[in-house]
């Protein structure tokens, strides 16, 4: 009990505030640039206007895009409150908007799920509870009272877990036989990039896929410690630059991703460092040195409570696949929400057909009436995703007017170069099929070994 | 070490002849392929061809009678075949231009409502008063060589030509026939000025790039293969209930010639014109000897399945419904292949946004 004790002891154990500080700001500015980045694509029309039928997450079906005008003011509103964020005004209230609106907007549609936008959510949830806006900020130019310096160490530390978690579980995904043994999905990408100037021709070479695999699962199982370690926190960060800024180049699709990353490592760094920083970015903050202000949150117990379910389930969530039989990458039951990142090669095709129980007619579907091309081919391949559809279907053909239409779909699909193969049972009516979290039987089964 | 020497690479100026693999596949030298070899020929062989269609429709439409009209079927086959031939090619320029759906809709649907009235009843309307429009994009089914088709063979086509509008008609005719030429000018043009050079100096697969067009394009034809040009006449969207007018060059009878060409030029897109240096060579140089093999022979089944129909089209539909079922068996699977075998062996990326998932 004694060494409980102590460590929560340890983690009340004041730090400074400086590592939270450059977080907020930097977190802020990011996401900010991706917002606009995506508002200029003009993918809150393409994702979040245009389509006719979206993929909610079970148990989230009342959430709903709001319409042309009312997606791009959401959007604009998570770009006030990323600026907002940045500049520490308004911190807790900003804070909290941003959060809700972007996860308000990640949870739209599922087919658009990325790591890093779920990561997003996650953080912004944490810094909700943290005091990142009471040093350098806005506020406390207003109101001086609210300035502290010293802040309690789990404070910092859940962001770092956080990241941990992230890379831990990532690195973890890696450690299968297809990545490992077979350089998939590497062997099938890496040639895409030939392009590349003096290394492009190495990207076909065998032993190049084996060592991007190999590194890959390194660095995402051991970075953190290197970046926790003082001593080898240098190098550590080195390599994340380099690993980085090499997978936005390999892998441009990744998006914001890697940029993430390299900002948010930097909350490794010691206080001493971060102030360094503030101050070279703003000579006023001169006196900061001076540690008198220490930081008293009144519901810190409280608050810590929060933080140790919510570590718990971050923990859980991405372990749960365990409880499903059959692969994990075959039938993606406990894929999302596990940091399994650029992981796989994986396409489908889907064709389904509606069958009147009346008459015995069949209606083959045209998917693109229905789908957008990201819709269709993320639906391909995940099976709550193909059942969603199903009884989307289902529903369309009744207002059709056919009045019981049972759903079939024959579905192919390739994983990490293998040949395609039959994903689920054609013979099996989907209308019918429960949407859960219950294994889902009528997936059919995976040869791991089939011709890779 | 190895991402040491990619900073320094990435620090200059990229050098041209660094896109050149070694001992790897050379894809610059397959894109120069196809944009030399296949594309830009295949533009220039249907200015050609078009030229001569244009011949043989002053011809016609001076003397409209029986003998005119069964030589122009010949001409105007032997034009819509090519125009099969470019229809794989409907990306940069041409998508740009819409060339592919302004000359030929698939649906071949002029018979579509739009409003109240079909697009054949509102082709029939404007040609009495004289007035159109075919730039606009609401004009698309009433143009192109869906539109020609009906203007030249439907059953009281002839008499058209001799009634109190067919003034009007000739007109209308030349009309279609100079928006087609002016939109292959157009996109023969800009491929020749300045999307070859794009063309061949992205040699990437990700969204946007030839290769990821070329792919995309071959997974798109299949796609109209299986609906457009014989599952929806067919009736597997409504279930069994058939729409025979639906049929690419209905009037003309030629729909399974046509389809036939659209494959095979698929085929000879797939293989790059068997150079040693099209997407099937890739395949291959990337190890999938195999798939490709299976692709190419699919091709040569569903070629064989669709020439076991008895043509025309919109007779079997009704008549030979165990041949068409046949061939729309082989098709799924050719269209399997190369939407899901070929498409993830290669890496392409079929969608815009960002993605690191999987």
């Amino acid at each position: 009990m004694t060494a409980i004790n102590k460590a929560i002891k340890w983690i009340k154990s004041p730090t400074s505030i400086a590592p939270l500080v450059t977080f907020r700001v930097l977190f802020g500015i990011l996401m900010l640039l991706s917002t606009i980045r995506f508002w200029i694509r003009g993918w809150i029309t393409t994702q979040y206007v245009d389509p006719t039928f979206h993929f909610t997450f079970i148990g989230f079906d009342w959430i709903h895009p709001l319409g042309n005008v009312g997606m791009h003011l959401v959007f604009f509103f998570i770009a006030v409150s990323s600026l907002f964020i940045a500049l520490g005004f308004c911190y807790r209230f900003a804070m909290v908007t941003f959060f809700l609106l972007f996860t308000y907007v990640e949870l739209i549609d599922v087919t658009y799920y990325l790591n890093h936008y779920y990561f997003i959510s996650v953080v912004s949830f944490l810094m909700i509870w943290l005091p990142a806006g009471r040093f350098f900020s806005l506020d406390v130019k207003f109101n001086p009272a609210l300035k502290v310096t010293e802040v309690p160490r789990w404070t910092v530390g859940s962001i770092r877990l956080q990241l941990g978690l992230v890379y831990f579980f990532a690195g973890l995904a890696k450690l299968n036989s297809d990545w490992l043994l077979a350089a998939q999905p590497m062997k099938i990408w890496l040639p895409t990039k030939s392009h590349l100037p003096l290394i492009g021709s190495l990207m076909y070479e065998e032993w190049v896929a084996y060592f991007f695999s190999w590194f890959g699962a390194a660095y995402d199982l051991f970075i953190v410690f290197f970046l926790l370690i003082r001593r080898t926190r240098f190098i550590g960060y080195l390599m994340v630059l380099i690993f980085h800024i090499a997978t936005a180049i390999f892998f441009p699709a990744i998006g914001m991703f890697p940029y993430i990353m390299m900002v948010c490592t930097l909350v490794f760094f010691s206080g001493d460092f971060h102030l360094k920083l503030i101050r070279f970015f703003n000579p006023l903050f001169s006196g900061v040195e001076n540690r008198s202000v220490f930081f008293k949150p009144v519901y810190q117990n409280e608050r810590l409570w929060i933080f140790g379910l919510f570590f718990l389930i971050q923990i859980v969530l991405p372990m749960r696949y365990l409880a499903y039989p059959g692969p994990l990458f075959w039938t993606e039951e406990g894929y999302r929400f596990s940091w399994r990142v650029m992981l796989m090669e994986k396409v489908g095709t889907a064709i389904f057909s509606i069958r009147d129980s009346q008459t015995g007619n069949r209606y083959e579907v045209n998917n693109s009436e229905f789908l957008t091309t990201q819709q269709e081919k993320m639906m391909s391949t995940q099976p709550d995703l193909i059942l969603k559809y199903a009884h989307y279907l289902a529903d369309v053909y009744v207002r059709r007017g056919i009045k019981k239409p049972q759903v079939y779909g024959e579905v192919y699909v390739t994983l990490n170069g293998r040949r395609s193969a039959p994903f689920i049972d054609s013979k099996v009516n989907l209308a019918d099929q429960q949407l859960s979290f219950k294994h889902y039987k009528w997936i059919l089964p995976f040869n791991i070994n089939h011709d890779l | 070490m190895l991402l040491i020497l990619f900073y320094i690479s990435c620090s200059k100026k990229s050098n041209p002849a660094d896109d050149k693999t070694t001992n790897g596949f050379d894809k610059t030298a397959m894109l120069t392929n196809y944009a030399d070899k296949l594309i830009i020929p295949a533009y220039e062989q249907a200015q050609q061809k078009l030229t001569g269609l244009q011949t043989s429709v002053n011809a016609f439409l001076a003397t409209p009678n029986l003998t005119n009209q069964a030589a122009l079927k010949i001409v105007f086959k032997d034009t819509y075949l090519q125009i099969e031939r470019i229809s794989v090619l409907e990306f940069g320029p041409s998508r740009d231009n819409s060339l592919v759906g302004f000359i030929n809709t698939l649906p071949a649907n002029t018979m579509k409502k739009i409003g109240e009235k079909t697009d054949l009843a509102i082709m029939e309307e404007n040609i009495a008063s004289g007035n159109w429009n075919l730039v606009q994009n609401s004009a698309v089914h009433q143009q192109g060589f869906p539109a020609l088709d009906y203007l030249f063979f439907a059953n009281d086509a002839l008499a058209k030509f001799t009634d109190a509008n067919s003034t009007n008609r000739k007109k209308y005719v030349q009309d279609v026939l100079n928006r087609i030429k002016s939109l292959l000018d157009q996109t023969l043009s800009t491929w020749k000025n300045t999307y070859r050079g794009q063309f061949i100096a992205n040699t990437q697969s990700n969204s946007g790039s030839p290769i990821s067009y070329l792919l995309n394009q071959f997974a798109y034809e299949m796609d109209m293969l299986k609906g457009p040009r014989i599952g929806w006449p067919f009736g597997t969207q409504s279930g069994g209930i058939q729409f025979p007018e639906l049929c690419e060059a209905y009037y003309s009878g030629l729909s399974l010639d046509l389809a036939i060409e659209n494959m095979n030029s698929l085929k000879n897109m797939f293989t790059g014109g068997n150079s040693g240096k099209g997407i099937a060579d890739l395949l291959a140089a990337l190890g999938n000897t195999s798939l490709k093999d299976e692709i190419l022979n699919q091709f040569n089944v569903v070629d064989s399945k669709l020439k076991a129909i008895p043509a025309p089209l919109s007779s079997a539909l009704a008549n030979n419904k165990p041949a068409i079922e046949d061939a729309n068996k082989e098709i799924q699977l050719l269209l399997r292949l190369i939407k899901t075998d070929a498409v993830s062996k290669l890496g392409v990326q079929i969608s815009y946004v960002d993605n690191d998932g999987d």
